[in-house]
This record gives C-alpha cells, structure tokens and sequence, in this order.
C-alpha cells in the first residue's frame, strides 16, 4: 500500500517536472482563466510548507551518510531508527519537492496576473523554479552508486541556498525591498515635504548637494575649504572662489566643474564618486540662472519656468492611487442582455466593475431604457443622455444610479425641476444641463445638495450671467460654464454669398445666389461697381440674363458685419463643337482632358502649379496651343473667349497673341481677328478670367484658335527671360 | 552494467510506460488548456489583451485630431524667437545647423540666411504663452491648451513624416492611430463608424492626404477609417436606392440574413455573420449619419463660435463643427486633414491666410466642447507632421521669404482629455532649430495619446506575419509630465 503511494507520487513528481518545463516554455502566450486564478493566489500561501519541509529535508540528507545513520540493520543496536532515518529522509524530500512543485506552478499562474513585472519577480521565478528541480534531481539520484557523502552534502547545501534565496525574493515582493530595516532607516529619513511649502533651495537644490557632494564638502571635512551644507557657506565659496555669479549659469564655478571632462582632476564630484544625473545638472543650472535664491517657494515661480515644471516633478508622487470603487462587478450576462444597438453598455476598462452607459437615437428612446437598468444600478458610473428626449419624470430612474460620476442630459426635455430627485448621487461630479429649459431657482435650490460636484455646463440654457454669477458665488466649488454668447461677442464679418447654378449657360440664365446662413440678405450689381445696402437690388433668384455678366456681390445681416465683395462670372456659351482637336502638345502636368477640357464646363481654381490640383487646366509653355473645332451645321461666330488663369508670381500668364481663324473646310481656313491681351505688371493680383475677341460675324464649320504664350518673362520677374506658362480651363464660342 | 540495463527493460513494462506516458501527456494537454494559442497560429489574444477594453480606467474616450498637414512654421505661430529677427539674414551657425541632412530642395542652396517670423507675438492667458498675431482667437484659449514646443521626428519628407506620425512607421501598410483605437477600445456608438476622416484644403501649397493613411493595417476592415465627403453623399453607397422605402430595406435584410445564416450553417465561416452585422450596421447608420450631418438646426451661437464658414461644407470650419458632432455622438476618433501649410516660399502671404482658416474653428471646437462638459473625455490635438527650417528657402528679401522641412522640433497643442491645461512643454534653443529640452518623439506622443484612452502602447498588440506590432513599433515613453 505504502509502495503503491510512493510510485504514485513519484509519477506525480515526473510529471510536474514535464508540465513546469511546458508552462515555462510557453509562458508568453498562457493565458489563466478565471477559474483558475484563486489557486494561483494560494502560493503565498502553500509556499511556506515546501520551505520548512526541504529545508528539514535538506539537513537530514547533509547528515545522511552519518555513522549512525548508515549502519547495517544486522549490525546495528538500533536497526529501528537507521531504517527510518532512511524512509523519513526519503519521503520527506518526496513530499517537499512535489508541494515545492506545487507551489512554483501556483505562483507561475499567479505571476500571469498584472502587476507581477521587474528584475525581483524573475528572480524568484527562477530561484523557484531551481529549488524544485534541484529537490527532484537530489531525489533521483540519492539512490545511485555515484551518489557519495561529498556530493549529498555539496547539494543539499546548493539547494538550501537556493531555497533561502528564492524565499527572500519572495518576501521582497510582498513586503517590498526594506522591509526588515524599514523601522531603522525610516528614522533617518525626513517627513516628505508639501509642495506648497516646498523651498527652491531647501527642498530641491540641497538634496543634491547631500546626496552627491557633502560627504566631502561639509565643515568637517572642508575639502578645497568649501562647504556645500548651508546657504551662508555655498555663498561664501571655496579656495577657488565664489560658486556662482547669480543669474548666469555659463560662467559659474559649480556648473564649470561639473561640465570638465570625468577624467580631469577637478571634474566634481571626482571620477569613482557617484555622478551627477542630467536633470540634477539641469537643476543646479536653472537655479543659479534664476539667481540662485535661498527663499523663493517652488509655487512662487511662474508657471511655465523649467526650474518649477522639473521640482513640481519631484513632488509628484510616484504613482498615483487609482481611483477604486467599492462595488461588485455586474453579472456579465445581465450587462450583455442590456447592451442594444441604441444602448451600450462597457466597462470603464480591463476587469473595471464600473460601467459607461450611452443611449443614442431618439427615436428609440424610452423611459423603460433607463428603467430596465436597475439590475446594474449600483454600476452605472457614466451615463450620456445627450439630445434624448428626456423628461424631468425620468430623472427618478437616473436617481436609482447611486455610483453615478457623470450624467450628460446636453439638450434633454428637462426643466430641472425635478433635480431633487437626483440628490441621492453623492458620487456625482460632472453635471451637463447645456441646451435644457432648467431654471435658476431650481438650481439655486438644489446644486447645494450634490456633495462631490466639480462641474457643471450650463450653456444655451435660460440662466442669465448674473444668475450663474450667483450660483458660482454660492457654490465655490463647482465650476459653473456658461460657454459662448454670440449675442455678447464682438460681431464678425459674414463670408460672401455663393453661387446657385451653374456659371456656363447657353442662351439665357437666372442669376441665382445664395449664403449658409439663414437669414441674410444678398445685394448685387451687374456693372462691375461693388454693391451697396441701399441701391443694389436685393437678389431674388429670377433675373434673366442672355449674356455673360460680372456680377458683384455682399452679403448683410443685423448682428454681423457685411461679407466682402465677391465676383462670380456667368460664362455664355452658345456653340459646342461636334468635335475638337489640339494640334500641339500640352504640358506634361497639364493635359487635363486634352481637347475635351474646353468644352466640359469644369472650371478650374488656383494652385494649379500643384500636379494634385491641376485638375481643369490644360497648360502650354514651350509650344502655342492650336485647337481646332469642327461644327456639322455651320456657326454664326461673333466672339470667342478663353477663360485663363493669370497668376504672375509663378509666372503663369495671359496669351501674349490669340488668333481665331474660320472657314468652311479644314484646310482653308482665314484669319478671323487677332487679340494681344493685356499683360500683367508686378505684384499685380492672381485672377481667373475669360479674355478674347469680339469681331463681325462669320459662318464658319471650322474655327481654329490659337494662343501663344509669352516667350520672354519681363525684366521685373523673378525668372525674367524664361517661358511663361499658359492655362486655359474653358472655350466659349458664341 | 548490461545487467542493470536489462533491469531497467524489465522494470520498464509496457503499463509502466503507458502510464507514465500518460501522465506526460496528460500535463501537456493541461498546458494547452491553459494557453490556448498553443496549437494555433495567431490570435488577437495577445498579452491578455481584450480587444475593444481599455487596459485601465480611461481620461479620454474620444479623439479629434486636427491634422495640419504640410507642416506649419512654428516660427510664425507658436515658438517665438526674437533672436532670429535679431539674426535677420545672417548665416545660421555650423555648430547649430549640425549634421542635420537637408531635403533635396535646399541641400543645393549655398547660403542658409537666418530669418524671424515677420508677424508679432504677445503673451496670453495665466500660463503667458507666447502666440502669434495670426491666431487671435487660439490666443484666447491658451489656458485650455498644453502646447508641446519640443516634438521632433525622423522623417524628412511629407509622405513619410506623415505617415510615421499617423502609423508609427515611415513605411506605410500599418494600420493608422484612429485603427489602433478602434481595435483597442471597440465602439461606443454601433450606429456610426469608429473611425471617421474628414478632409479640407486651404489657399496654401499643398500636398496629398492619401487614403492609406486612415487605412486599417492588419487589422479587421472594420477598424478601417470612413470618410465623409462633403457632396449631397457624405457616405458613399449609403442612401437607398430611388423608390425603395424602409420597411423595403428592411425586409431584404431579414431575407438576407435568413440565407446567411443558412450560409454560416453550412460552411461555419465567421466571416459571414461579421458580414450580416456590418450590412446591419449600414442599416443603421442610413438614420444616424444624416441626422449626425445636419447642419441646419445648429444655433446662431455656434455658427459665431466657428465662423460663418462653418456651414460651407468642405472648410476647415465646417469639419470642425461636424467633428464635434460626430464625437459627441460616440465616434471614438475623427481624423481632420487641412491642407497648405507647405510654405517653402511665399511663407508671409501663405501662412496668414492658413492660419485664418483654421484659427477660429480650432479654438472653437475646444471651446464648443467644453461648453458641453465633454472637454474632460475628448482629446483635442492640433498640429503637423514636421517643422520648418529658421533659416531661409530660396530668396529671402525684407517681405517675402520660405521655410523648408525640419523634424528636428515643431509645435503641437492638445487640449481636453486628461492633459494639463495652461503648460507649455518643452523648449527649443534661441534659434528655434533643436531642442533644448523635454524633447518629445512621435512615439512619444503616440503613447501617451493612447495613455490617456486607457490603453498601454506595449500592450497594444496585434501579431501579424510572425511578429507583434505596436503603434509605438519598438519604442516610446508616455510623457507624464504633460498629464493632469
């Protein structure tokens, strides 16, 4: 029976061996169930057995090959207690290294869990992880021939080593690095002290100097007659001379010595002492910058000053304590049923028992969506009513929300009369009531009873600043946003109006414009003069007009400044060739449609130099651009216009020439009129705009036009001399 | 010996090595249990890593990121530096300029005159921050912002700068921070996408925003970005036919799903249900997206606070207000692009106009947010993939002159979400050409962004090809100093 047991332990401890071997392997990619995670937090707890049992192992087996202990039973006076010497020490390091292996697989998933990172924790792990193989391999092989008293004892020692080691990693863990001494040295260190009181030199600078310099620099010691533990002393100086010239850190002793090369001999503190770190060095310097003061207090200095951005630093706590609630989580079920389309239920984050509720759709709400919350009541910490409609009847059901932090009911149907109702949230510190019909005597009344609140938006809502104002004064602690008043702001210019239709017609338009902004009124003039607020005709959507027009136009409204003027073209097109082609190349960057651009009714827009906006303009420099055009039914051609984009900075130019030449057949065609636009002059503006010729009307089939562009730029140009570039977008032929 | 090895044979029988065999592999089997990748290839599980679940209590649920791309001299906007004006047309120093390399526009240049913003500075708010004339209305809210003066990057050029910043590496085909976040903290609203994209160009020269940059990487397709367009279809495919109704589409879903279903049935492809939810969250969005899109009930109040431009669909402005609505209706990240801010000459005239554009929607999309409590829970970044040099482009004359690319530090501001309101982090020299201290990489700010979505940039993986990545690639620190 005893027999059985032992092989079935002995198997056991095979197997463990394997099975730590697979997790250690793999112990990136495992993952611990839930379920399973309450073993691993039993280590601590089951790892103090395989301690004092292989350490009671340990020293039976270094006292094993005693005399006494090895005598032969038929010898010995006392067969009983040799015999059991040996089953004891047996079973006993049996037992200890199967619960040692127990314990290292529980503390390997322990160690899955968060927070079990760092150089102490690997330690352990693998000191761990020793201890049992090293019992098991001791178990093995205690029973061969090689196995000599010298070896037995050498490994028990090993492992007992190894067993103390892995112990202490342990306890450094939970109980942290100091812990034995902690009541000793604690003493020694001072309180920590609070940043509001906290001195530029006593609790910033000083620390330094002790840490890295006085244990030289001190009236003990005085080395280089300097003394760096009191202020009177560090003005006083050294053998050198004073320390520091205040205000200018480049010149100071302290900073010269600092910066020497580690190798020089007056390199401070001396090569083999512990060095200054780069931000004690930038301190130092900003304090000598800042005049070195003796007195100042770290919240003296202004806001954005390095010294006090690099000290409030140092007076931050290392970390920070998480904000914990003190409710379960949620049953997972329940918060998956809850969780709809329209509803979304989540987590704050990883393993959170808290909980954020979004309601969105309006059409899809209910009261029932926030009554049908109760089974999570205790976990809504956030919840975003925004734009529901929701009634101050509802509000009771917000109320249930006992651990609500935020509630955001922006533009809901309440009017805040029943706020009261939400007075048993003592959690809550974001309150958004902006855009709702709450009242200030409703508020007035009721904002005293949130215990927590931080914050709360009242903005678009009937409260007027007076009465915020109010509110503020009697509540000091919550900050009350009224937000942005358009009616109170300085008034700002209107954009220009827009364009309705389509700028290209045929024969007859509409002149159709049209602002963003409700409300306002669109005044225009066809002659070219800029628009008043008193003569100019109020746009109205139904003037016709037949040709093309400049037309100027401004926008107005009460409580705004009027837009600029702004020009729009209305382009007339009669004739659209039957076909058109292009006799000469175009630019590379600018093919657009090739022949097909002129006639597509896109208009182009500035920034064509960029390949990405080029899009509507077809481009010649180094050849003229020839299109010629080609109408089934003869044409009565009066004019002809070329929309082009003139933008002398990047030498982008009219036409220096345009020729139009008609006829009925292809191949004889005569010279119809010759044009030589207008050229810019310096820093003239960029403009788009349609140039051409007007001549007495001819029937043509064939219409050819050409348009050289300019070969020279003028001397004032910043490229004088080279081609200029030529755009043209569009062609109308009427 | 021979002897002991016989023992051994017939000590080891056939039922003493099945058992022991057994038990061998009955502890592997446990082992796999307990990780349960073993025997699989990849798995998202990574770490303990949940995905949709911030790994710890979140300070902002929310993103809007208003990206200025082209990168805006900081010289002119943020980080003053009278010493240069002072320095006007003087060469920069040697020992300054270092070993910077140079870009492929200005490597060639055989001077590299020094030159100060033309436009002024003053002080503003209780922190004194320092901001240029141009951006009057961003003056007013400084002490909402935290302007980080000392970012800095690796990259030279726009695609690439821009692309490390958006995705961590230079190279492309990851999936961006809006992905990232998707994939890290799942959705709030299931009506509309994670991960929304909206573009916008000023006067300026400009360079291209490509849709690799809300591209999804690795990651499922549905943390891929959505744009939103500014036409009468700000989602593409999304409106219903002509003449099919609701309860239409509705029933073609049913039917649809029904033979999905049959589908999943026969063939147990999870690909086809992630399909049915995805036809079922267009379904969805068909109600959502317009009302999310309607400008037309915002009150006058609003339309002050961003400009008139606000309701010009496709301006900076309006894209603005849409992101604020778009967050506040759960959409964990919107990505702004504004184009132009590429002034390699003509900086004077350029940037002033830019910075119309973008001055008064950006400080009023902090302001709007906070007027709605919702500043605490929404991270707010504004700023562009590099800086621009101190030293002269092309000809500088007494009014007109350039900037050329700089990553060796630019300006960037965040608001809201868990930052410290009213700092200035990080200095640049007096030369505003490297930084003097709290120097802050991309990666960096790329962890401490998703520090404060509750997620931790190590453990934020996903394991593709063999290898686990990371927004952050291998490196990082989160910048505690910044956080409130």
């Amino acid at each position: 029976m005893q027999k059985k047991l032992a092989g079935l332990a002995e198997q056991a401890l095979f197997a463990s061996a394997v099975f730590i071997l697979v997790l250690l392997l793999f112990e990136s990619k495992i993952v611990i169930p839930v379920w399973l995670q309450p073993i691993g937090r039993l280590h601590p707890l089951i790892l103090h057995f395989p301690i004092v049992i292989l350490l009671l192992a340990v020293v039976m087996e270094v006292f094993r090959f005693n005399k006494a202990n090895t005598i032969n039973r038929s010898e010995s006076r006392i067969p009983d207690i040799s015999e059991f010497y040996r089953t004891f020490s047996t079973n006993l390091l049996l037992v200890g290294a199967l619960l040692a292996a127990v314990t290292v697989i529980m503390g390997l998933f322990l160690s899955r869990e968060d927070g079990y990172t760092g150089a102490v924790v690997q330690w352990h792990k693998w000191t761990g992880v020793l201890t049992f193989y090293l019992a098991a391999l001791i178990y093995w092989s205690r029973r061969k021939t090689w196995y000599s008293p010298a070896i037995a004892q050498t490994g028990a020692v090993l492992m007992g080593i190894v067993l103390i080691g892995a112990g202490h990693y342990g306890s450094v863990i939970t109980h942290g690095e100091d812990f034995i001494l902690a009541p000793v040295t604690h003493q020694l260190k001072s309180a920590p002290v609070d940043l509001q009181q906290a001195l530029v030199f006593n609790d910033v600078i000083k620390p330094i100097f002790e840490q890295k310099c006085t244990s030289c620099h001190n009236p003990e010691k005085l080395k280089g007659e300097l003394a760096l533990t009191d202020a009177e002393a560090i003005r006083k100086g050294g053998k050198s001379g004073k320390l520091y010239v205040a205000g200018d850190p480049d010149v100071s002793l302290l900073l010269k010595r600092i910066h020497l090369p580690v190798d020089e001999k007056k390199h401070m503190p001396p090569s083999g002492k512990a060095q200054l770190t780069e931000a004690e060095i930038r301190l130092l310097a900003l304090w000598v910058k800042g005049r070195a003061e003796f007195t100042k207090k770290v919240v003296d200095l202004p806001a954005t000053d390095s010294l006090r951005i690099m000290a409030v630093a140092l007076f931050k706590p290392t970390k920070q304590a998480e904000p914990g609630f003190a409710f379960d989580a949620a049953d997972e079920e329940t918060v998956k049923k809850l969780n709809t389309d329209y509803r979304t239920i989540a987590p704050l984050a990883k393993e959170s028992p808290a909980l954020a509720v979004n309601l969105y759709n309006k059409a899809t709400y209910s009261p029932e969506k926030l009554q049908e919350l109760s089974p999570i009541k205790s976990q809504v910490v956030y919840l975003n009513l925004n734009k529901m409609p929701v009634k101050d009847a509802d509000l009771k059901y917000i109320g249930q929300f006992e651990n609500l932090e935020k509630l955001d009911v922006n533009f809901t149907d309440i009017t805040g009369k029943e706020l009261n109702q939400l007075a048993s949230l003592n959690h809550l510190k974001s309150l958004a009531l902006s855009g709702t019909a709450v009242k200030y005597a409703d508020l007035r009344n009721q904002i005293g009873t949130f215990k927590k609140l931080k914050t709360v938006a009242l903005w678009e809502t009937r409260l007027t600043d007076e009465e915020i104002h109010q509110l503020q004064k009697a509540n000091p602690r919550i900050q009350f946003i009224a937000g942005f008043d358009g009616e109170k702001s300085e008034p700002i210019r209107l954009n220009p109006p827009q364009l309705k239709n389509t700028a290209i017609f045929a024969q007859s338009t509409p002149i159709q414009l049209r602002h963003p902004i409700k409300g306002v009124e669109i005044r225009y003039t066809t002659d070219g003069t800029d628009p008043d607020s008193i003569h100019s005709p109020i746009n109205n959507d139904k003037t016709i007009i037949t040709g093309s027009t400049i037309i100027k136009a401004k926008a107005y409204k009460s409580g705004w400044f009027s837009s600029p003027v702004v020009t729009f073209n209305y382009y007339k097109s009669g004739y659209k060739p039957d076909s058109a082609n292009l006799l000469m190349p175009l630019n590379p960057v600018h093919q657009a449609e090739g022949a097909n651009t002129f006639f597509d009714h896109k208009l182009g827009t500035f920034n064509a130099n960029s390949p990405a906006w080029a899009n509507n303009w077809a481009g010649v420099r180094k050849n003229d651009l020839v299109l010629v055009s080609e109408f089934k039914k003869p044409v009565n051609v009066t004019s002809v216009d070329l929309r082009t984009m003139i933008e002398p900075e990047t030498g982008i130019f009219p036409p220096a020439e345009i020729e139009i030449w008609g006829g009925d057949k292809r191949d004889n065609l005569k010279l119809i009129a010759t044009a030589h636009p207008e050229m810019p002059i310096k820093k003239s503006d960029p403009v788009l705009k349609a140039i051409g010729c007007t001549f007495k009307p001819h029937t043509v089939s064939y219409l050819k036009i050409v348009a050289k562009p300019v070969p020279k730029l003028p001397e004032w140009h910043g490229n004088k001399g080279k081609q200029a570039l030529l755009l043209v977008d569009e062609v109308f032929i009427n | 010996m021979e002897k002991e090895i016989l023992e051994h044979g017939f000590n080891f029988n056939r039922r003493r090595f099945l058992s022991r065999l057994s038990l061998g592999l009955g502890s592997a089997a446990l082992g796999s249990l307990l990780i349960p990748d073993l025997f699989r290839g990849n798995g998202a599980d990574e770490e303990g890593f949940t995905p949709g679940m911030p790994h710890f209590a979140p300070k902002a649920k929310r993103v809007i990121y208003l990206f200025q791309n082209g990168a805006p001299s900081q010289q002119e906007l943020f980080d003053y530096k009278p010493k240069l004006r002072e320095m006007w047309g003087q060469e920069i120093p040697p020992s300054v300029r270092g070993t910077q390399r140079l870009t492929g526009m200005t490597a060639n240049q055989k001077e590299f005159p020094l030159v100060g913003s033309f436009v002024d500075f003053k002080q503003y708010g209780q922190s004194r921050a320092w901001v240029s004339d141009l951006f009057p209305y961003t003056a007013k809210i400084v002490d909402d912002l935290c302007i980080v003066k000392s970012m800095y990057t690796e990259a030279i050029n726009h695609d690439p700068a821009l692309t490390f910043l958006q995705t961590g590496s230079q190279q492309g085909n990851r999936p961006s921070m809006g992905s990232w976040l998707s994939y890290g903290l799942g959705n709030e609203n299931k009506n509309l996408p994670n991960f929304t994209v909206l573009l916008s160009r000023g006067i300026g020269n400009g360079q291209g925003v490509y849709s690799k940059l809300w591209s999804n990487g690795f990651l499922d397709s549905i943390h891929q970005g959505v744009q939103f367009s500014k036409g009468e279809d700000p989602v593409l495919y999304l409106r219903d036919p002509e003449g099919m109704n609701r309860q239409d589409r509705r029933d073609m879903l049913d039917n649809l799903a029904q033979l999905n279903e049959m589908g999943y049935q026969e063939f147990g492809d999870p690909e086809i249900m992630a399909k049915v939810k995805q036809y079922e969250m267009a379904y969805r969005m068909q109600t959502a997206v317009p009302d999310v899109m309607d400008l037309s009930k915002e009150p006058d109040d609003i339309i002050k606070l961003y400009g008139p431009d606000c309701l010009v669909p496709g301006t900076f402005a309006a894209n603005c207000l849409l992101a604020r609505k778009l967050s506040e209706n759960g959409v964990r990240f919107v990505q702004l692009y504004h184009q132009g801010w590429d002034q390699h000459g003509n900086l004077p005239f350029e940037i002033a106009k830019q910075a119309k554009d973008v001055d008064q929607a950006s400080a009023a999309l902090v302001t709007d947010l906070k007027q709605r409590g919702l500043l605490d829970e929404t991270l707010v970044i504004w700023g562009g993939e590099f800086g621009r040099t101190s030293y002269t482009q092309g000809k500088l004359t007494k009014e007109n002159y350039g900037r050329d690319h700089h990553p060796r530090c630019f300006t960037i501001w965040m608001a809201g979400g868990g930052i410290k309101p009213g700092i200035v982090y990080g200095e640049t020299d007096e030369m505003g050409y490297n930084i003097a201290s709290n120097p802050v990489h991309v990666h960096d700010f790329q962890a401490t962004v998703l520090h404060q979505l509750g997620l931790n940039h190590e453990k934020l993986i996903f394991k593709h090809l063999g290898r686990r990545y990371r927004l952050t690639d291998v490196s990082g620190k989160v910048v505690h100093d910044i956080i409130a």
